[in-house]
């Protein structure tokens, strides 16, 4: 459970990020890039490409025959909004989660405020515990948000330049409450792990590489039309990792001590 | 309830260097403890270790009964702590700052802020309380983290070199502070500095320290007889009589080594029979720098005799 004095930590965590305007410029930005700027790129591509081009056919000789029904234009909306960008949407909770992470962990330690907060009566796991769950929840805010902003973008550009609606599918619920929650907390254990060691933010917030690389890859897979991320698959990947999250994050616990901190 | 007890306590950082070195004292509650010794001798690593920041290698530490290795966040309840590394919030103001720190303490909010403009009061800071802390200058933000140290009313203060960088007159209010809550609230105040003529002001016991060994520990007078308990007087006279073991100082003066005051009438008396006029006669003790320097000019020859 969560005490009073870890929601003053809490609070103060979020308040100092959000009032950092390099790092809240950084939160702002990436998402508007991959909820706003690219998503009307590929909506303005389909919206204007003649069909009749060879781009367009070879893009289309990709996909899988039982994908290739009803108006085409639909059809790439309708690939694009569920299967293409969700895939770019997870890097949104990992900047989020590595930028907040790293500033709540490492960047205590860099303007040496951790140690004063070690001086605290809560213990080791409690503050660790409260600077978890505040990266979290900023988190899960920035990804909610940055969602409806490019929900709300997307319908209106389809809309206007179409005239169609085509809604967010499954995928997206399980992105949210699973995949994402689950990709965050394994971002957060990342920078938590290097923190002992890591001396500045940036030497921390590298460390997400490890993360955002295997998702570039699979991006790359949807374009290629080598893969196509099924529901399922989806939501098998979220199980397995949110039991790696888990696990990962016990296992960070014991790593650490007051000592190895103050390094 | 002893405040703190050390026993035979080290840590070493490296096999070959220890960085405290089988320490054993004990402090009373309501004492303002003088660590004290030069930079690196391992007071900063005594507070850490007091306060379960670093496990020692060997002994044992305990603060009002609590092991602090065992139980830090126990310890912490009780301490008010300020190291060089210990800061606060640059983008906070100064009371913002101390009613965060506050409500770590477990303090309301509403409290904190009282507590919070008492303090800021008494340390000359209420001007600035509204000032990001960023624009504090070093003597500001040195007062503030004593401000925040004392927050939760601790009843053990750890105070590492509290009044570096502080200019006479803040360092006089800091130090009038100091005083103030162990004679008013019995608080024990553990401060580590290396100024000792600072600490000889404000300090009713102490502990001499030098490369992580305990060298003496006691009140003043106690530290006077491991040296020289008598007195030195320092006399200037146009003649000087014959038979007085005098010895010249650098202002050229005259000193000679005394007992207790009881021989200044004496000497006196043997120069103006002696048809001398005294146109200057001082008496003092030994201070705590030069006990300190005795004390570790003896343990350097007590090493070289060891070798």
């Amino acid at each position: 459970m969560i005490n009073q004095m870890q929601t003053t930590l809490i609070k103060k965590d979020l308040w100092e990020i959000t009032s950092n305007k390099r790092l809240f410029s950084v939160l702002l930005i990436v998402p508007l890039v991959f909820t706003v700027v690219m998503p009307s790129i590929f909506v303005l591509t389909i919206a204007l490409t003649p069909m009749e081009t060879n781009d367009f056919k070879s893009l289309l000789n990709l996909l899988p025959q039982s994908a290739l029904t009803g108006d085409l234009r639909h059809m790439m909306i309708g690939l694009l909004l569920n299967n293409i960008l969700p895939l770019f949407f997870l890097l949104i909770p990992i900047m989020a989660a590595s930028v907040m992470a790293a500033s709540s962990f490492v960047g205590e330690k860099e303007k040496r405020t951790l140690e004063t907060l070690l001086y605290s009566p809560l213990s080791l796991k409690q503050i660790f515990n409260a600077k978890i769950l505040a990266s979290f929840i900023l988190s899960m805010m920035v990804s909610l948000i940055s969602f409806f902003i490019m929900i709300v973008v997307v319908e209106i550009e389809i809309w206007l330049l179409m005239d169609i609606m085509i809604f967010p599918d499954i995928n997206w619920l399980i992105l949210l409450l699973l995949v994402s929650p689950a990709i965050s907390l394994i971002a957060i254990t990342l920078i938590v792990r290097g923190s002992a060691k890591a001396q500045t933010m940036e030497e921390s917030q590298q460390r997400s590489v490890f993360l955002i690389l295997p998702i570039i890859i699979l991006a790359a897979g949807q374009f290629s039309g080598l893969m196509l991320i099924s529901s399922w698959l989806l939501f098998a990947s979220g199980i397995i990792l949110t039991a790696i999250a888990i696990l990962a994050m016990r296992g960070s616990f014991g790593k650490f001590n007051y000592e190895t901190l103050l390094k | 309830m002893k405040a703190v007890i050390v026993n035979n306590l080290s840590k070493s950082f490296s096999p070959d260097k220890k960085a405290v070195d089988d320490m054993s004292f004990t402090l009373e509650e309501g004492e303002v403890f003088g660590f004290l010794g030069p930079n690196g001798a391992g007071k900063t690593t005594t507070v850490k270790l007091l306060n379960g920041m670093l496990s020692a290698s060997e002994g044992t530490c305990r603060v009002f009964d609590i092991d602090p290795a065992a139980n830090p966040a126990q310890v912490h309840k009780l301490s008010g702590v300020i190291t060089e590394h210990a800061q606060m919030y640059d983008n906070l103001t100064g009371i913002q700052n101390l009613v965060f720190y506050g409500s770590m303490f477990g303090i309301s909010e509403n409290n904190s802020n009282k507590r919070a403009l008492e303090l800021l009061d008494s340390l000359g800071l209420t001007d600035a309380k509204d000032q990001k802390l960023g624009a504090y200058s070093t003597g500001m933000r040195q007062r503030l983290s004593l401000a925040r140290s004392m927050i939760h009313n601790p009843k053990i203060l750890f105070l590492d070199e509290p009044t570096s960088g502080l200019d006479p007159e803040s360092s006089q209010s800091v130090n009038n502070l100091i005083r103030n809550l162990a004679k008013d609230k019995g608080t024990t105040v553990f401060l580590c500095t290396h100024q000792l003529r600072y600490a000889q002001e404000i300090c009713t016991n102490y502990g001499l320290i030098n490369e992580g060994a305990l060298l003496a520990t006691g009140d003043l007078e106690a530290l006077r007889q491991l040296i020289f308990a008598g007195m030195t007087i320092t006399i200037r006279a146009d003649r000087y009589p014959e038979g007085i073991h005098f010895r010249k100082n650098e202002n050229g003066y005259c000193e000679i080594d005394v007992q207790s005051e009881d021989e200044i009438p004496t000497i006196v008396r043997r120069i103006v029979e002696g048809g001398g006029k005294v146109y200057h006669i001082s008496a003092r003790k030994l201070s705590l720098e030069e006990i300190y320097f005795a004390l570790t000019r003896r343990r350097k020859e007590e090493k070289e005799v060891k070798r």
